[in-house]
C-alpha cells in the first residue's frame, strides 16, 4: 500500500509538471486578454502533430523540435489573436468564449480531415528508458517532460519579471487602462501574450510526444485539465498555474490508485467545482470569478 | 459492375439526390420493403462503416476484406442461382456517429439494398438496427461486439463474430487451459479495461465467470481511454499480485499500458489482450517489435490450418501489400455468409434472404470455428475467438488446439518481476 | 400581419411535408427539429438570460435516463416518465444554478462550471452499474405502442419532435413577452444595474434555469425513444451540449425563431459537406467552427438579428 501511494505520487507529479506548463499558457492568456481560451488543447494537439511530422519527415528529435515549434506556434498564436480575437475584443465575454470554441472545433477537425484519426506515435531511443527508485518507477521521457515544463515555465516567469516586454504584459494584465495611458502598445502586447501562451502549450505537446500518441482529439483531456489547474492556481497567476498543475496531477493519480472504477475524473472535476464556487480567485489569488 | 469503390462518388448525395428522390417521393414512401426483381442482374449490398473519422484505419481494413470477397465472388461468376448476378457494393460512411449511421442506413435502404453490413461501433449498431428492423432489411453485424446489440427480439440482425461473452469466456478459458498444461496454473486474474461499452462488457464477463471458471478476480480497473498516464492504475494491479492481466482497450491506450506494465515489472505470467485493438494488429506489431513480442490476444482470426484461409491470407497480402488483420477476416467472411444465403434464397427479396441467413449452416469458411449457424437471436452459435501470440513479429494461433500453428510461450519471462 | 401569415405557412408546410419525404430526408428533418428544439431550450437560459451553459447535456441525460429507467423497471410509460425526468432535471438545474448564481459565477465561469457538472454526471453514469454504466440502456423493441412512446415508423416521431419544437418556441415567445422576459433582458444587458433597479436576479435566473432544464430533459426522453438506446457518452457528452447551443447562436440567441432557423441552416450544411467532400470526416464540424467564428464576428445577433437589421435598414416595417 505504501509503495502504491508513492508510485502514484511520483507519476502524478510527473504528469502534473506538464499540466502546469499547459495551464501557464492558458493563465497568461487569461490574465492579459481576459478570455478563457477554449482552443488551448487544440493548439497543443497541433503542436504535437508538428513535432510528429518534423520527426517523421526530417528526423528531428521531439525535444529539439521545440526550437522550431516554439516560434512557429508563437507566430500562429499571434495570428489567431489578430484575426479572430482582436477584432472582437469589445464583444461580450461569453461571445469571446464561443469564438475560441469555434477555433477549437476548426482546428480539431482540420487535423481529422488532414491526418485522419489514426494514432501516430514517435519512437525515439529514450522512449523506453526508465529507472527504479526504491521500487518506484520513473520513466525518463516523463521526467524530462516534467522537468522541461518547469524550466520553461520558470524561464517565462523570469521573462515576465525582468524584460520590458514582460513588464508590459504584466502591466496590461494588472491595469489595462493605465497601461495604454503610459504608451504601451496594447494591441501588440495582447498578440504577444496569446502567442506566448500558444507557444507554451505547443512546446508542452512536443514534450509529451515521446510517450503519448498523437491523434486529433488528444488535446481535449489536456484542455479540461488546464481549466481546472488555472482555476485552482488562480486565473492570471502564472506560478499558481505551475503549482496547481502539480496539485491536479497528484489528485488525479491518487484518485486512480485508490478510488474504484474510473472515478479519478470525478476527483478532478469535484475539485474544480469546489474551487470555482468557494474560491474562484484560486488558491494563490488571481483574477477571480466574481 | 465494379466493386472498387474506395471513393464512392458515383452520385453525390445531397442536393441532387434530395431533389431526385423528392420527385419520386410518393412512390418511395409507400414502397413495400421488398424491392428489386427476383432475377436482377445485380444484387445491391450496402455497407455502413466509419470509413472516415476516428476509426477510419480499422474500417478500411474491414472494407479491404469486403472488397476482396466481392471481387472473388463476382470474378467466379456471381450468384449462380440468380443467373450470375454480380454483387454491387454500395457505400455508407458513418464517421462513427450515431445519427449518421441512421441516415446512411436509411439512404441505402432507399437505394434498394438487399442487405446491410456494418457498422463497427456498438453504439452506432444500436440505432441502425432500429432502422433495419423497421424496414425489414437483413443486417449483418461487422466488428460489433456488445452483447446487448441483439437483445430485444430482433429478426433481421445477425452477428457472425463471437460476441463479448464468447470472446471473454473462451479466451480466458483457453489461457487457463494453456497455463495448466504448462504447469503454471492461473488462479489470480486482473483486468484493465477502457470504461466505455466495449471494455466494460468484457470486464463484466470476466468478473461474472470468475467462480465458474475457477479463478479469482483480484483487481478490475476501468480506465479513461484518453488518459496520458496509466501508471497509477497499473500500480493498483501490481499491488494485487495477479497471475494474468487482461487488457481490453483500443490502440493508443493499449500501447501505453503494455509499455508501462513492462517497466513496472508487473509480475504476471502473461499479458493478454481481450479483443484488443492493438495486440494482434499487424501495424502495431510492426511499429513496436520489442514491446509486442509474446503478447497474447484473444481475437478474431483466420484459421491457419485451412488451405482456403491461407489462400485468402495470401491474396489479401498480394492485393493490399499488408497483412490481413482480424477486421479484414471479418469483412471477407461476412460477405460469403451473405453469398451463401443468396444462393439458397435464389432471390434478392429481403424476406427470403433473411430466411436463408437464419438457416445458414456454412462449413466452408476461413474462421477458427465449426460451421457458421445462427440461433434465434441471430448470434453465431459456434463463434470462437482464436488465441494468438505474437512470435517472430507476427501473431500466430496458439489455441484452440485444433487450429494451433505454433506452440505458445508461457509464462512470458519479461512480464515477471 | 405578413409575419403571421408567413408563420402559419411555415408551420403548415412543416406539418404537411413529412409523409412525402423519403426515409433519408425524414431522418434529416427529424435531426433538424431535434437540434432546433434543444437550441430553443438552451436559448431560454442562454440567449434570453445571458447565462451561457456549456453543460446542458446534464439535463438531457437526466431526462433520458429517468424515463428509460422508469420504463424498464416499472413499466411506466415514457410519456409520464418524461415529466418525472423533467422534474428531476429542473431540480438539478435549480441546485446547480443556485450554487453557481449564489456564489456569483458569471459569464465564462458559469459556462465552465456547467461543463464540469455535465462531465461529472457522465463519469458517475459510466461507473454506476445500476444505470447500466457504459453498457447503456436498451429501449425494447415493441413494434407499435404509441401509449408507450414507441412507434413502428419514423413518421410519428417526426410529428412528436415537431410539436415539441413548436411548443418550445411558443413557450419562448410567452416568456419573452412576460415580466420574466423583461427581467431576463435587463439581467442580460447588465445584471448589476438590473439588481439596482429592483430585479431579483437570482430568482429570475433560477426560473429560467428551471424551465430550460425541464424542457431539455424532455428532449432526452425523445432521444431515448427514437434511437432506442442511451449511454453516458451519448446523453451527457459535449456533442449534445454544443449541438444545442450552436443552432441558437447561429440562428440568433435571444430570439424566438433563432434556434430553429439556425438548425435548419446548420444541419443541411453538414449533410452537404459530407456529400460533396466524401472521404473527409470532420469537414462539416470544421465548417461549423468557421461559421461560429463568422457569426460571432459579423452577425452577433445571429441570422434573425441580421434579417431584422436588414429590414430596419431598408426602412421596411412588418
Amino acid at each position: 500500500m505504501t509503495w502504491l501511494f508513492f508510485q502514484a505520487v511520483v507519476s502524478g507529479l510527473l504528469l502534473g509538471g506538464v499540466y502546469g506548463l499547459v495551464a501557464s499558457g492558458l493563465s497568461l492568456i487569461f490574465g492579459v486578454l481576459r478570455i478563457i481560451n477554449f482552443a488551448h488543447g487544440a493548439i497543443m494537439m497541433l503542436g504535437m502533430y508538428a513535432s510528429y511530422w518534423l520527426f517523421v519527415l526530417v528526423g528531428l528529435d521531439p525535444y529539439l523540435s521545440i526550437l522550431v515549434t516554439g516560434p512557429l506556434f508563437f507566430a500562429l498564436g499571434m495570428l489567431i489573436q489578430r484575426i479572430v480575437i482582436e477584432p472582437n475584443r469589445a464583444a461580450a465575454e461569453h461571445n469571446q468564449l464561443l469564438l475560441t470554441l469555434g477555433v477549437a472545433l476548426f482546428f480539431e477537425n482540420l487535423a481529422l480531415v488532414l491526418w485522419q484519426g489514426d494514432f501516430r506515435t514517435v519512437r525515439v531511443w529514450y522512449s523506453g528508458a526508465s529507472f527504479l527508485v526504491a521500487d518506484v518507477l520513473v520513466e525518463v521521457p516523463r521526467l524530462v517532460a516534467a522537468g522541461g515544463a518547469v524550466l520553461i515555465a520558470l524561464a517565462l516567469w523570469g521573462f515576465l519579471r525582468l524584460t520590458d516586454a514582460g513588464k508590459a504584459i504584466r502591466a496590461l494584465s494588472e491595469e489595462p487602462e493605465g497601461a495604454s495611458l503610459v504608451g504601451i502598445d496594447v494591441a501588440r502586447i495582447r498578440g504577444v501574450a496569446f502567442g506566448i501562451g500558444s507557444a507554451c502549450v505547443a512546446v508542452a505537446g512536443a514534450l509529451v510526444t515521446p510517450f503519448f500518441y498523437v491523434a486529433p482529439d488528444v488535446g481535449e483531456s489536456f484542455n479540461i485539465m488546464a481549466f481546472v489547474v488555472v482555476v485552482l492556481g488562480g486565473m492570471g497567476n502564472f506560478l499558481g498555474a505551475l503549482v496547481g498543475g502539480f496539485i491536479v496531477g497528484l489528485a488525479e493519480s491518487l484518485g486512480a490508485a485508490f478510488l474504484p472504477g474510473s472515478l479519478k475524473q470525478l476527483v478532478v472535476f469535484g475539485l474544480f467545482v469546489i474551487v470555482l464556487l468557494l474560491r474562484p480567485e484560486g488558491l494563490f489569488g488571481g483574477r477571480g470569478g466574481r | 459492375m465494379s466493386s472498387d469503390q474506395r471513393d464512392p462518388v458515383a452520385t453525390p448525395i445531397g442536393r441532387r439526390r434530395f431533389l431526385t428522390t423528392m420527385g419520386a417521393a410518393s412512390a418511395v414512401a409507400l414502397a413495400a420493403p421488398a424491392r428489386g426483381r427476383a432475377q436482377a442482374r445485380e444484387v445491391k449490398v450496402g455497407y455502413i462503416l466509419p470509413v472516415t473519422g476516428p476509426l477510419a484505419f480499422e474500417a478500411q481494413l474491414a472494407l479491404n476484406g469486403l472488397l476482396l470477397a466481392v471481387d472473388e465472388i463476382n470474378g467466379a461468376g456471381g450468384i449462380k442461382s440468380l443467373g450470375g448476378a454480380k454483387i454491387t457494393l454500395l457505400p455508407g460512411d458513418t464517421q462513427n456517429k450515431v445519427e449518421l449511421g441512421n441516415s446512411e442506413a436509411a439512404r441505402l435502404i432507399d437505394q434498394g439494398v438487399t442487405a446491410l453490413i456494418g457498422p463497427f461501433s456498438s453504439l452506432v449498431a444500436f440505432s441502425v438496427r432500429q432502422v433495419t428492423e423497421k424496414n425489414k432489411t437483413p443486417f449483418l453485424l461487422l466488428a460489433t461486439v456488445a452483447d446487448n446489440v441483439l437483445e430485444g427480439g430482433l429478426h433481421y440482425c445477425f452477428r457472425m463474430q463471437p460476441n463479448a461473452r464468447a470472446m471473454a469466456t473462451l479466451t480466458v478459458g483457453n489461457m487457463i487451459e494453456m497455463a495448466k498444461s504448462a504447469g503454471t496454473p492461473i488462479k489470480r486474474v486482473a483486468i484493465m479495461h477502457e470504461d466505455g461499452n466495449f471494455g466494460t462488457t468484457m470486464g463484466n464477463h470476466v468478473e461474472a465467470f470468475a467462480g465458474k471458471m475457477g479463478y479469482e478476480l483480484v483487481q478490475r480497473v476501468p480506465y479513461n481511454l484518453r488518459s496520458p498516464d496509466f501508471t497509477a492504475e497499473l500500480s493498483k494491479v501490481k499491488a494485487a499480485r495477479p497471475d494474468l492481466l487482461l487488457i481490453s482497450g483500443y490502440y493508443g491506450d493499449s500501447k501505453i499500458i503494455a509499455e508501462t506494465a513492462a517497466k513496472l515489472r508487473i509480475g504476471v505470467h502473461a499479458l493478454v489482450g481481450l479483443a484488443n485493438a492493438a495486440y494482434s494488429n499487424p501495424k502495431f506489431i510492426a511499429e513496436n517489435r520489442e514491446l509486442t513480442d509474446q503478447l497474447f490476444d484473444g481475437n478474431y482470426w483466420h484459421n491457419p490450418q485451412s488451405p482456403r484461409a491461407r489462400a485468402v491470407f495470401e491474396a489479401y497480402q498480394k492485393r493490399y501489400s499488408a497483412t490481413m488483420s482480424n477486421h479484414g477476416v471479418q469483412g471477407y467472411q461476412v460477405v460469403f455468409v451473405l453469398k451463401d444465403a443468396l444462393e439458397r434464397a435464389a432471390s434478392t427479396d429481403r424476406e427470403k434472404v433473411r430466411e436463408a441467413i437464419a438457416k445458414t449452416n456454412l462449413a466452408d469458411h476461413i474462421l477458427t470455428q465449426d460451421a457458421i449457424r445462427f440461433d434465434d437471436a441471430g448470434e453465431n452459435v459456434n463463434a470462437t475467438p482464436a488465441l494468438l501470440q505474437v512470435q517472430g513479429g507476427k501473431p500466430v494461433v496458439v489455441g484452440p488446439a485444433r487450429f494451433v500453428e505454433a506452440k505458445p510461450v508461457f509464462p512470458v519471462p519479461k512480464w515477471k518481476g | 400581419m405578413a409575419g403571421r401569415i408567413g408563420l402559419f405557412l411555415v408551420v403548415a408546410l412543416l406539418a404537411a411535408l413529412p409523409p412525402f419525404l423519403p426515409k433519408y430526408a425524414l431522418e434529416v428533418l427529424i435531426s433538424v427539429l431535434f437540434f432546433g428544439y434543444l437550441g430553443a431550450c438552451w436559448n431560454i437560459l442562454g440567449g434570453y438570460g445571458g447565462q451561457f451553459s456549456f453543460g446542458h447535456a446534464a439535463f438531457f441525460g437526466i431526462g433520458a435516463y429517468t424515463s428509460t429507467l422508469l420504463f424498464l423497471h416499472l413499466g411506466l410509460s415514457p410519456w409520464l416518465g418524461m415529466l418525472v425526468g423533467g422534474a428531476l432535471a429542473a431540480a438539478f438545474g435549480l441546485f446547480a444554478g443556485y450554487l453557481s448564481f449564489r456564489y456569483g459565477l458569471r459569464g465564462p465561469y458559469f459556462s465552465l462550471v456547467t461543463l464540469a457538472f455535465a462531465e461529472m454526471l457522465r463519469v458517475i453514469a459510466v461507473n454506476w452499474k445500476a444505470v447500466g454504466s457504459s453498457l447503456g440502456l436498451v429501449v425494447p423493441n415493441r413494434g407499435s405502442a404509441p401509449a408507450l412512446f414507441l412507434f413502428a415508423e419514423k413518421l410519428p416521431y417526426c410529428y412528436v419532435i415537431l410539436a415539441m419544437a413548436l411548443a418550445a418556441l411558443a413557450i419562448t415567445r410567452i416568456i419573452e413577452r412576460s415580466r420574466m422576459g423583461y427581467a431576463l433582458a435587463a439581467i442580460r444587458e447588465n445584471e448589476d444595474a438590473a439588481e439596482a433597479a429592483g430585479v431579483d436576479a437570482l430568482s429570475t435566473k433560477l426560473s429560467a434555469m428551471a424551465i430550460s432544464s425541464f424542457l431539455t430533459a424532455l428532449g432526452g426522453t425523445f432521444y431515448a425513444q427514437y434511437f432506442a438506446y442511451i449511454d453516458p457518452s451519448l446523453t451527457f457528452g459535449p456533442a449534445i451540449s454544443i449541438g444545442g447551443l450552436l443552432p441558437a447562436i447561429v440562428g440568433g440567441a435571444g430570439t424566438v425563431a433563432g434556434p430553429l432557423l439556425g438548425s435548419f441552416v446548420l444541419t443541411p450544411i453538414s449533410e452537404l459537406t459530407r456529400a460533396v467532400l466524401r472521404g473527409r470526416a470532420g469537414a462539416d464540424v470544421m465548417l461549423y467552427g468557421l461559421i461560429l467564428i463568422l457569426v460571432i464576428s459579423f452577425l452577433p445577433n445571429g441570422l434573425v438579428g441580421w434579417f431584422r437589421s436588414r429590414r430596419a435598414a431598408t426602412g421596411r416595417t412588418a
